[in-house]
């Protein structure tokens, strides 16, 4: 147990918020734990600061929308001085990658197999994969553009958030090997045309469009690969409850991460109880927490952690939404409040 | 000295039979070779792309579905070139 190690740690919490003042950061925990309110509390907080941000939201629930209390669609739109945002609805953007593959792919295919290349397309958008591959080659884009200073990722739950980005690794070794494999038959097609005049064929020429779309997409995720792995640029902040289960899982997604070179800033506890209280259920509840807390401080020691407390009632419009993350306390036993 | 019209046509149809010999003894070999090498790429290729037909999931499925004409194509040759006049289960529907 870090008890007696454990004096209130400022130059960690200052870490922590340094973590979250790189231009790109993103949110990261299991449902329910507040990254959404968080990732919305630190965009208008930096907006306010002056610096330009933009908010990205790939929430279901159309949280940030409900937070920010606006419509967000899945352009930028500004919301406030300083403060953008977007909501991105996994299954159009699904929909909106897959129409155009079929618009690049449309004048390769010959006739006879249009209805198969039809069927296997169908397929692939229905396999679970689709959304999370077409969320995340939107990702790239959005932080190839990069027109902001500060762009907060309000990321997808944490299982799905590590495919992600563990994807551009593998990513960028399989892809190579295919184009450079394709890159290979067509110089071999052309000699085996040489020396076989008719009986080749004319098969597999001017096909180039797919190659350089394959080309630039690769690319596009190396660079953002390079980009996600650099602590100057990126911070990977995550949100925790002291409860089992969202401890659990999220230390076992900030050891991978981590483990795939992607720069973890640390952890917020969210909604830690007031030491203040004298009510009995809550005194209950308090000294379960203090387990779970210390489970906490065991796992993620060598991590920032900053601790926020359970407000009496939830922050309410963007003022106050705005000032939560200056409630952070540097240790658990800090009173809160 | 000079020589016929006749004469001259029927040395230049050897020239031309010598030569067709030449490079069939030394085209054929490498032909082969260079055919062979290509099919073989070919396959490869297919693997790595469609991994996932063959039960080893492949990270980018959903990254290189452009390939997918190409492939399809390609996977017809592959089932005809190895005796399976239909594709064989579970895959492509080519044929």
């Amino acid at each position: 147990m870090a008890s007696d190690a454990a004096e209130p740690s400022p130059t960690f919490l200052k870490t922590l918020r340094a973590a979250m003042d790189r231009p790109l950061l993103f949110f990261g925990g299991k449902g329910g734990v507040g990254k959404t309110t968080l990732a919305a509390a630190r965009a208008l907080e930096s907006a306010g600061e002056g610096t330009r941000t933009l908010l990205v939201s790939t929430d279901r629930a159309h949280s940030t929308s409900d937070a920010l209390d606006v419509r967000l669609g899945p352009e930028p739109r500004e919301v406030r001085r300083d403060l953008w945002a977007m909501e991105l609805d996994p299954s159009s953007e699904a929909d909106r990658y897959m129409a155009g593959v079929k618009e690049r792919i449309a004048d390769a295919t010959p006739p006879r197999l249009a209805a198969e290349v039809g069927r296997q397309m169908d397929l692939a958008r229905a396999s679970p994969g689709a959304e999370e591959a077409a969320l995340f080659d939107r990702f790239t884009r959005v932080i190839e553009e990069e027109p902001f200073p500060r762009t907060i990722f309000d990321t997808a739950p944490s299982g799905q958030t590590l495919r992600l980005l563990s994807l551009p690794e593998v990513m960028t070794a399989w892809m190579g090997s295919l184009i450079a494999q394709r890159r290979k038959l067509g110089t071999l097609g052309r000699m085996w045309r040489n020396v076989a005049g008719a009986a080749a064929g004319s098969a597999g020429q001017g096909r180039d469009v797919i190659l350089e779309a394959l080309e630039e997409r690769r690319e596009r995720f190396e660079r953002t690969r390079a980009v996600l792995c650099d602590p100057g640029r990126t911070a990977f902040v995550f949100v925790v409850t002291a409860e089992r289960l969202p401890v659990l899982e999220t230390h076992r997604t900030m050891t991978a991460l981590s483990g795939h070179g992607i720069p973890v800033g640390g952890v917020i506890v969210n909604q830690v109880l007031p030491t203040s209280t004298t009510d009995a259920f809550l005194l209950g509840r308090k000294q379960r927490e203090a387990a779970h807390l210390a489970d906490i401080e065991d796992r993620f020691g060598d991590w920032p952690v900053g601790y926020l407390p359970l407000l009496e009632r939830d922050p309410v419009g963007t003022d106050e939404l705005g000032r939560l993350l200056g409630l952070m306390r540097g240790h658990s036993t800090e009173d809160c409040t | 000295m000079s020589l016929g019209s006749g004469a001259r046509s029927a040395l230049l149809q050897r020239l031309r039979s010598a030569r067709d010999i030449y490079e069939g003894v030394y085209f054929v070999p490498y032909r082969t070779t260079i055919h062979r090498e290509y099919l073989r790429q070919r396959d490869l290729f297919l693997v790595l792309g469609f991994s996932d037909l063959l039960g080893v999931p492949s990270p980018v499925q959903f990254y290189t579905l452009e390939l997918l004409p190409e492939v399809l194509d390609q996977f017809h040759e592959w089932h005809l070139r190895m005796g399976m006049e239909e594709p064989p289960e579970g895959g492509f529907r080519c044929c």
